[in-house]
This record gives structure tokens, C-alpha cells and sequence, in this order.
């Protein structure tokens, strides 16, 4: 586990990544003491463009865009990490099971895995909320997590088809441990780079998720995350009255925050699989073939 | 033959799915959808469609089997009932109005970012470490983490309401008449540009980094090495053998993105006010116009399925293994 946190730390995708993450993590969790202004008071006049003051601006209720942004960060970190969690879990859950017990199982979980990749997400899950009604960030962390598992159960369960047949499963098997010990001491540790993979995609994946569901008005308005922010901004027409850093506020925390966890999932990408990584020496007969492109202009 | 046929079976099976899921959603949550619907129109929604409501959703007083072959039936037959909202109409009118848009939205950016991204792809890992690769990979990277919802705001500040070189909603100018026309056809184009172009920008990224990694596994494969120590050119080699062969999974995955790209389809009409399926999904929720809502699901899957579908037959026809199995 430290072995690859180091990895991950001397890789410097990975470092810049986890460097972004963290301090949105930190907003998140000191958002009332960094805000600059209180979100509920009108501080400034209707679509206040940015000032030294409100460095982003100010919406048509004239609340401080940045002040906003900030308490924001919160609840959308926390519906991210929530729903990915909840995604993560599942997905591992059910592509375990499938991989290791096989037969009549993976039948069964395969079909439904497979019927959940197929069945359009968004689509499934805006009707889903629109028949909820009243759709707190709980309640979408929850409608994600519970329609967008596929992705990460397909990927586990492959991986576990593989694992499953080497020796040291087989011999466990001999030794007569049961299945939940071999699966939790013997498979998920070896799974271990899926599942990160999978977990930091899907907080990804669920963070732009509530952000769209908000934006199409299926949110708690009350509740101040990105989400809202941009659905506000849409309803009082703010890009049409030229009141743009009302929507690149949001747009560019929810674009950072992607980016900071894409780069470490690329470098986890590179570390799991060094054919990837650009700045080694690349294989032997990558060398001879780049040789032999050089050469060739001479020979002809 | 026989895995298309297995395909087949398998996206019966996910329809069925689907249309049970569109049948258990409102009887799973608290209280009659029928009455909440009927309390929220007020008296906007005429009786006659509450009749019909009723019917197409099968909220007949009988139990839950009975209600669900009556359910089935109107599904098979596609029979999906009035629109509350675009009231006169019927469903199935407000989704045929709506569906050669979206069609022609996911169609054309899904193979404008196929061909450009698979072609980018190759270029990179061919030259791997090269300046293409090394500015190429990080900036598709960077892509993919831009959600639509942001590109497509983006577009619509830049290009239709600061430099307003495009227009900001609607399909076509409502004052020219729809027919055979050149000054139709270019309208169109000019309404569709912006959503095709941030559509394309969201999944071109994806690709590259498929089709790149891909590539670079299928490098180190023995047979490259044959190829190479047999003298073939540069050029054959790249296309015939490694990447015809890198293709197969983004052909899967082309299949899974055209879904995502249904979602966001989806985003970019609301967006534009491009009078697809996703802007009619939107609409009907706003206007909690639940059987448009459950038609659209089932329109939205379909159209899935058969996307699936084609990109089987794309796949036997990539992959002679599976011709003879």
C-alpha cells in the first residue's frame, strides 16, 4: 500500500493531481472560515461584475459568486465522493461475485451488468429523480450510485476471471478456506488497482452527474452546490445579460477538479500498465522499430 | 451468425428490463402518480387525458400481473398514450417530432470524434514520446474531464451570445419553410454546428486515449516484430496490421459512448434549445408529463440497443474469429 503511494507521489501527473484534489478537499472542509462573504446576504448590486471585492462577481440576487463557489465545493465533494463510494462498492461487489463464483451466478449478474451498461444512464436517471420529486444531494448521491455500477462491475469481474485461476487461489481452494476469506484476503488486495481506478472515476463521473442534474432543475434550489449555481445563473438568463462569471465560477471549480482527478487516474493508468508510460525507454522492439523508420530513408 | 443471434436475445432481455423498470418506477414511490400528476396540472390537464393516463400506464384496479400484461401490451404495440404537455399530441408524435435531431446530433459528432480521435490515436502511439504524443495525450486528457454541461455553455457564450456567429436555439429559423431547399439545409447547419462541435470535442479525447493505448500494447506484439523483420512498409504495417487490430476494442467502445452520448445529447440540446429527445425529456419533466417521461426512456434505450447492435455487426465484420464461431 505505501509501495504504491510512493509510486503514485514519484509520478508527476499523479503529484500535480493529488495536489489540485487536496486543496479542493481542504475548501471543502474550511468553506465558512475561506468564504469572503455570508451566502445568504445580498452584498453587492445585481450581476456585480468581478471587482477587487467580489473577485467573481456577484449573481442577480447579488450574492458573492466566489463566497458561493466555496460552500459549493462542499456539498458537491461530498455527493461525489458519497456516490462514487456507493458506485465503487457496488460495482466491486457484484463483478467479485460474478468472477469468483461463476456458473449459474455470473450468468445472472453478467446479464444484469451488461443490461445496465446498455440502458441509457442520464435518461434513466432524470426520470428516476423526476418521480422522486423532491431530490435532495443525498438522494441523487443515491439515484447515481445505484444506475451507473456496471462500468466498474464489468472491469472487476474480468480481472477477477483472470486471478481466479492462479495457483495461489487454487491452493486456497485446496486448503478449504471459505469464500469470503479468499475473496477478501486473497483477491481484493490484487484488485486493488481497479478498484481505485474505478473509485476515482466514478467520484469524477457522479461530480459532473449532480452537477447536470441540478442544472436541469431535478436539485433541492435551496441547497448551494455547482449544480445550482449554474441552474440559478441559467434561470435569470445570466450568460444572455453578459453576467458570464456566474456560470465560469462553477464551470471552472467543476473543470479543475476534474482535471486534478483524471491526472492521477492517467498515472495509475501508467503504473498499472508500464507499456503506457512515456518517458521510459520504451521496449526493445519499439526501439528497433523506431530504428528501423530512421534507417529506411536511407535504404530507399 | 450465432453471437449476433445471442446479441439479439440479450437486448430483448435489456429492453424487457427496461420497459419493467419503466412500469415499476412510479408504482414504487409513495402515492399515485396518476392523482399527484392530476393535483400538480391544476386544471390545465384535461380529463380525457387523465382517462388515457390511466390506461397507458395500466393503473386499472386489478393487481399488479394483470396491470403489467395490459402495461406490456400497450409497450409492444407502441401505444404510449397523450402527451400532458404538447397536449393534443400523442407520445408517440412528440417523440417522432423529436427524433431525427437527436439522431442526426449523436450520429454525426459520435463519427466526426471517431475518425479524428482513432486517427489522432494512431498518430500518437506510432510516435510515442514524439511532440504529437507528448502535447496530444494530455490535452485529450484533459478533455475528457470537461463535462459536456461546460463545453457546451462555453460554446453558447463564445459563439452565439458574445460573437454571435450561430444561433442560440431552435433547429432551424422558424420563419423559412421546412422543405428541399438549399437556404433549409444551410439553417439547419448553422443550428446544428455548435452542438455537433461541442458533442464531437467531449468524446474526441476518448478515443485518442483508447485507440493510443491500444496501439501501443498491439506494438509489442510478436507479430509486429515479424512484420517489421520481414521488411513490410512503415505505412502497412501501421494500418493492416496494428491498427485493424487496436480497432476491436473501440468499436466496443464506440458502442458504449454512443450511449453517453445520448446523455449528453441530452445536456447540449437543453443548453442550444435543440428540439431533440433530450430537450423534449426536459420539457416533460418540467411539466411533470410522466408518460412522455416513460416514452422517452423506452425511445432512449431503444435507440441504444440498436446503436449496440450495429457495432456488433461492425465487430464480426472486423473480426474473422467470430465469423466462424
Amino acid at each position: 500500500m505505501r509501495g504504491l503511494f510512493n509510486t503514485l507521489l514519484a509520478n508527476r501527473k499523479a503529484a500535480i493531481g493529488a495536489a489540485i484534489v487536496a486543496l479542493f478537499i481542504l475548501v471543502a472542509l474550511a468553506a465558512p472560515l475561506v468564504a469572503p462573504f455570508d451566502i445568504n446576504q445580498r452584498v453587492a448590486s445585481p450581476h456585480e461584475a468581478p471587482s477587487a471585492e467580489h473577485v467573481m462577481g456577484a449573481t442577480r440576487m447579488g450574492r458573492d459568486v466566489l463566497s458561493q463557489t466555496i460552500h459549493g465545493t462542499q456539498t458537491s465533494l461530498i455527493v461525489g465522493f458519497a456516490a462514487g463510494l456507493l458506485v465503487t462498492v457496488l460495482g466491486t461487489a457484484i463483478g467479485v461475485t460474478a468472477g469468483y463464483f461463476g456458473g449459474k451466478v455470473d450468468e445472472v449478474l453478467n446479464l444484469f451488468t451488461n443490461i445496465s451498461l446498455v440502458i441509457p444512464n442520464l435518461p434513466l436517471m432524470l426520470v428516476l429523480a423526476a418521480f422522486i420529486g423532491q431530490t435532495g444531494p443525498f438522494v441523487i448521491a443515491l439515484i447515481i450510485g445505484l444506475t451507473s455500477w456496471g462500468w466498474g462491475a464489468r472491469v472487476t469481474r474480468a480481472q477477477t476471471l483472470s486471478l481466479r485461476q492462479r495457483d495461489y487461489i487454487l491452493a486456497a481452494e485446496m486448503l478449504g478456506e471459505p469464500a469470503w476469506r479468499i475473496i477478501t484476503f486473497e483477491l481484493l488486495p490484487n484488485l486493488i488497482s481497479i478498484i481505485g481506478f474505478n473509485f476515482i472515476g466514478s467520484v469524477l463521473y457522479s461530480v459532473i452527474t449532480e452537477a447536470t442534474m441540478e442544472f436541469l432543475g431535478l436539485g433541492d434550489p435551496m441547497v448551494v452546490s455547482w449544480g445550482t449555481m449554474l441552474y440559478h445563473a441559467q434561470s435569470t438568463s445570466a450568460l444572455q445579460v453578459g453576467a458570464w462569471w456566474e456560470m465560469a465560477a462553477p464551470c471552472l471549480a467543476l473543470v479543475l477538479f476534474g482535471s486534478g482527478l483524471s491526472l492521477i487516474n492517467f498515472a495509475v493508468d501508467e503504473i498499472a500498465n508500464p507499456r503506457l508510460r512515456t518517458l521510459r525507454v520504451p521496449a526493445k522492439v519499439l526501439a528497433a522499430l523506431t530504428n528501423r523508420t530512421s534507417n529506411q530513408g536511407g535504404r530507399a | 451468425m450465432a453471437f449476433l443471434l445471442r446479441r439479439v436475445g440479450f437486448y430483448v432481455a435489456a429492453f424487457i428490463v427496461a420497459a419493467t423498470f419503466n412500469f415499476l418506477i412510479p408504482r414504487l414511490m409513495p402515492g399515485n402518480p396518476v392523482d399527484i400528476m392530476f393535483a400538480q396540472a391544476g386544471g390545465t390537464l384535461p380529463p380525457e387525458a387523465l382517462a388515457a393516463l390511466k390506461e397507458t400506464f395500466g393503473f386499472i384496479d386489478q393487481p399488479w400481473p394483470a396491470q403489467f400484461v395490459t402495461y406490456l401490451k400497450s409497450v409492444f404495440t407502441w401505444d404510449l398514450g397523450l402527451s400532458v404537455k404538447f397536449h393534443p399530441l400523442t407520445v408517440n408524435e412528440v417523440l417522432l417530432r423529436a427524433l431525427p435531431w437527436t439522431l442526426m446530433l449523436v450520429l454525426t459528432s459520435s463519427l466526426i470524434a471517431f475518425a479524428i480521435g482513432s486517427l489522432a490515436g494512431i498518430l500518437a502511439a506510432w510516435r510515442r514520446g514524439g511532440s504529437f504524443d507528448s502535447i496530444g495525450a494530455p490535452i485529450a486528457l484533459m478533455m475528457q474531464a470537461m463535462p459536456p454541461l461546460v463545453t457546451s455553455l462555453l460554446a453558447l457564450f463564445l459563439f452565439a451570445i458574445y460573437w454571435p456567429v450561430f444561433p442560440t436555439g431552435y433547429a432551424y429559423e422558424p420563419e423559412i419553410d421546412p422543405g428541399f431547399t438549399l437556404e433549409f439545409f444551410c439553417s439547419i447547419f448553422k443550428h446544428a454546428f455548435l452542438p455537433i462541435v461541442t458533442m464531437a470535442l467531449a468524446q474526441v479525447g476518448g478515443y485518442l486515449i483508447t485507440m493510443r493505448n491500444s496501439m501501443i500494447n498491439l506494438l509489442g506484439e510478436d507479430y509486429i516484430v515479424l512484420g517489421t523483420a520481414k521488411g513490410l512498409s512503415d505505412r502497412r504495417l501501421r494500418m493492416a496490421y496494428a491498427a485493424r487490430n487496436a480497432l476491436l476494442p473501440t468499436v466496443t467502445s464506440f458502442a458504449m459512448t454512443l450511449g453517453a452520448s445520448f446523455g449528453g445529447a441530452l445536456v447540449t440540446e437543453v443548453v442550444f434549445n435543440y428540439p431533440g429527445l433530450g430537450y423534449t425529456l426536459f420539457q416533460g419533466i418540467t411539466a411533470r408529463d410522466y408518460p412522455l417521461i416513460q416514452g422517452q426512456l423506452l425511445i432512449m434505450t431503444l435507440a441504444m440497443l440498436t446503436a449496440n447492435f450495429i457495432a456488433d455487426v461492425l465487430y464480426v465484420a472486423l473480426d474473422p474469429r467470430l465469423r466462424k464461431g
